[in-house]
């Protein structure tokens, strides 16, 4: 038993921490009206690919680094506390379908082109944000040796900027997995008004689109990926927490009222206390869980879910104490508390509410003592 | 990073398992010979193990069907008795530990009064220096198991005519001593006298009673209340005992209950937080293995557990509607263990408001940890910087 981050993962850690601290600028995002486009992920997106992020899961065979969940959340912690606007977790969802999904040629072909830049975008939610829609969802249709798609996802991270998607549609009464090109003819993209501007969200209509299926497609793909996806979320949440609680904290040893930093109140103190204790919480639960699904240790799912379900909600109570600490000036589009507040926000729905996955954890427990 | 637990093969514990084999109903005396009762102190008296190793003895005490020995004896190998290790003269190691060891000799802790328990600086209690003896004069209240003591641990002002926090001294003293009364205080449960007060008049007691030196008393004091606050993070109902999150959820599920709508969400929430309490508990037993210095356990750790306790009991009080407003200790089916008074949901949930009062309030614990660990401005006491004897009111008094 060792609870405690190698050397190696500190290393990591700090070198991520150099890097984004030194690469990410959000003022073009402080900006009344500034939207995704502003936030330059595609300059970030180049050197994120030079330092082998793009690839930092795939297994080595497959050319990329073969790192393990823990590397992973070093890497997610950073580019979570400083928002880093990049097409990452759009390609990391993408990258895990084709893993758990992909024929060995398939994977062959795919995967080893992450580690050179390929981007890619995972479409599983429906117009209504459901993930287990069986009637009307994307439909597959056999044409020759490939598929046709036609319908529409939405909430797809990083799907305008993809070179190719990963959809998942009805083929047979059942969910498979297919890849498309973005530039395919009959893939319409629209980049939604997501409130959390520092992440590319779209919606998707495919019209007769060619795809080609996945071929180890079965019903387990969707939760080990969404496993992945929680995690990744989750650890982001856990390091926003941090930043906000460090950011409010500083603001309050030096904004002055009645004479004394409003930090010497209790009022002030007693919330700021609270959020340290869930920041440390949703750190140890992120990294319980991403030492879970690297061991493959059967508690991986339990974690997972757990980690996304107590982080985001967290999460989303420690941006709003953020804004209030700071007063009316928190609540101004020039500051970058609102990012944060809107990060939190979206992070709690956008795989399912944190309630949701509580229910899923109940029923994980149920099944256990069954 | 392993988030494994040591294993059944463990050598360790096949080594303890063994022993119990071959001793099946041993005594508490018995295990102290072992070094068992508090394995993490150092020889003679525990067995220097490390947070593993003792997390694997416990573990097995509890197997054998045995009561873990500082639930029953928790003032003396939870809190204060490792302050003899640091500050104890070698004679008073030698008087006071084996029996607290065995758990023959019950300790309680002298500290609140009835003017204040969380402003602990500004007891009245005196003790003065007369010969080879101290004289005790005073009044302490909320001393948990004084009735069943032989031996109090006490704060008392040495010095008035220092600042509250300067002039104050630990005593070992024998409970038995005459001028000592104790009066049992029913608590809310009416289960149990939990609590007493205790009067202290004229208590001659010897000079060689007083741990380390005249002055020390409020650092060894604080040392007393971090030890007993990281004890307590562990994610059980009451202080970190009891039965835990996961025996509520294995309970809600065997009955039933759980598929009611409106307790289905808060008992995961309190599943997962429960889950969390556990991970930090073990972070805290690495931070102690690798000797990294200690950073949020201790009054962080209590500060998330209390609230969580509270509302674990609260849970499982729900679950029974009405019903669970009668008397009835068997609100949930529990494993078979022997966690001492809380071994069942009913007492808990009665005594659970008592969580966030003892051993620091919450309000208390954070204010500490926006301080201490935050780094935020300290609270202001316009008492803490004048002579005692110089303060207003019956305090200085009180204290002549
Ligand atoms: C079950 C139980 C067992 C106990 N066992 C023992 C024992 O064995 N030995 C012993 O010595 N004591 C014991 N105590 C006493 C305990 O330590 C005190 O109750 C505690 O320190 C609070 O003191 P008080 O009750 O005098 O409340 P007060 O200190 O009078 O507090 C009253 C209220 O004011 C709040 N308050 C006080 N100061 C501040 C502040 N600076 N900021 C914000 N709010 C504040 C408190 O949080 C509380 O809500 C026990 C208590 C309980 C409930």
């Amino acid at each position: 038993m060792n609870f405690a981050l190698s050397e190696d993962h500190e290393f990591l850690r700090d070198s991520a921490a150099k890097f984004v601290d030194e690469q990410v600028d959000l003022s073009p995002l402080l900006r009344p009206g500034a939207d995704v486009s502003d936030a330059g992920y595609d300059q970030l997106w180049d050197k994120i690919v030079e330092l082998g992020w793009s690839a930092i899961t795939v297994p080595e065979a497959y050319g990329g680094l073969g790192m393990d969940y823990v590397d992973l959340i070093m890497i997610i912690g950073e580019t979570g506390r400083t928002l880093a606007p990049s097409p990452l977790l759009g390609t990391l969802s993408g990258a895990w379908a084709i893993e758990k999904a992909g024929s060995e040629a398939q994977k062959s072909e795919l995967l080893p082109k992450l580690a050179e830049g390929l981007k890619l975008a995972l479409a599983v939610a429906d117009e209504n944000g459901a993930y287990d829609n069986m009637d009307s969802d994307v439909t597959a249709k056999p044409s020759g040796d490939a598929f046709k798609l036609s319908g529409t996802k939405s909430f797809v991270v990083d799907a305008a900027s993809a070179d190719k998607i990963v959809v998942s549609a009805l083929n047979e009464g059942r969910k498979d997995f297919f890849v498309i090109d973005r530039n395919a003819a009959g893939v319409d993209i629209e980049v939604l008004q997501w409130r959390d501007i520092t992440r590319e969200v779209c919606k998707l209509v495919l019209n007769d689109v060619e795809a080609e299926r996945l071929e180890q497609s079965s019903d387990d793909v969707w939760p080990w990926v969404r496993d992945r996806m929680y995690l990744v979320l989750a650890a982001e949440n856990a390091a926003g927490i941090r930043m906000v609680l460090d950011d409010a904290v500083t603001y309050a040893k030096e904004r002055i009222a009645f004479g004394r930093p409003i930090g010497a109140f209790q009022a002030i103190k007693h919330q700021l206390a609270n959020i340290a204790g869930s920041a440390e919480g949703a750190n140890a639960i992120v990294q319980y869980a991403a030492w879970a699904l690297s061991e493959d240790d059967g508690q991986g799912s339990l974690a997972a879910t757990m980690a996304q379900s107590y982080t985001s909600e967290h999460y989303k109570e420690a941006t709003h104490r953020n804004i209030q600490v700071f007063g009316a000036i928190g609540f101004t589009w020039e500051m970058k508390n609102h990012l944060y507040y809107k990060r939190a926000r979206c992070n709690a729905e956008l795989l399912g509410s944190p309630a949701s996955q509580r229910e899923q954890v109940v029923r994980m427990l149920e099944q256990e003592a069954a | 990073m392993d988030f494994n637990l040591p294993g059944e093969d463990d050598p360790r514990r096949v080594k303890v398992r063994a022993w119990f084999e071959k001793n099946p109903n041993p005594t508490y005396a018995q295990l102290a010979e072992q070094g068992w009762t508090a394995s993490n102190w150092p020889e003679p008296w525990g067995v220097s193990a490390d947070a593993e190793t003792q997390f694997i003895i416990d573990e097995e005490i509890v197997r054998a069907g045995l009561e873990l020995p500082y639930t029953i004896n928790a003032i003396a190998l939870n809190q204060c008795g490792q302050s003899l290790l640091t500050h104890g003269a070698e004679e008073q190691r030698q008087k006071f530990l084996p029996g607290a060891l065995a758990c023959e000799d019950i300790w309680c802790m002298l500290f609140s009064e009835p003017s204040g328990g969380s402003d602990l600086g500004g007891l009245r209690t005196t003790a003065k220096r007369d010969g080879d003896h101290y004289i005790v004069n005073g009044h302490k209240i909320w001393t948990s198991v004084a009735d069943e003591a032989s031996v109090g641990v006490l704060v008392a002002r040495t010095d008035a005519s220092k600042p509250k926090h300067m002039g104050l001294s630990v005593f070992l003293i024998d409970m038995h001593s005459p001028g000592v009364t104790v009066n049992p205080i029913i608590d809310m449960t009416g289960n149990k006298n939990e609590y007493n007060e205790v009067f202290l008049d004229n208590v001659k007691i010897p000079a060689d009673a007083l741990l380390g030196r005249e002055g020390d008393g409020w650092r060894i004091v604080m040392e007393q209340l971090q030890t007993e606050r990281v004890g307590m993070t562990k994610p059980g109902v009451v202080w970190g005992m009891g039965p835990t999150a996961r025996d509520l959820m294995d309970g809600l599920i065997k009955t039933g209950r759980i598929s009611d709508p409106l307790l289905r969400d808060d008992a995961a929430k309190v599943y997962i937080e429960g889950e969390i309490l556990r991970l930090l508990t073990f972070r805290n037993m690495t931070n102690r293995i690798n000797g990294t210095p200690a950073g949020f356990e201790g009054s962080a750790g209590k500060m998330m557990s209390s609230p969580h306790g509270q509302r674990m009991a609260d849970i499982a009080k729900r679950s029974q509607g009405a019903s669970g407003m009668i008397r009835d200790p068997d609100v949930l089916p529990l494993p078979n263990k022997k966690w001492g008074m809380f071994s069942n949901w009913d007492y808990a949930y009665w005594f659970s408001p008592a969580n966030t009062l003892g051993v620091g309030t919450q309000e208390v614990l954070l204010n500490v940890v926006a301080e201490r660990v935050l780094g935020l401005p300290r609270d202001s006491d316009p008492t803490a910087k004048v002579p005692f004897s110089e303060l207003s009111g019956g305090l200085a008094k009180a204290a002549e």
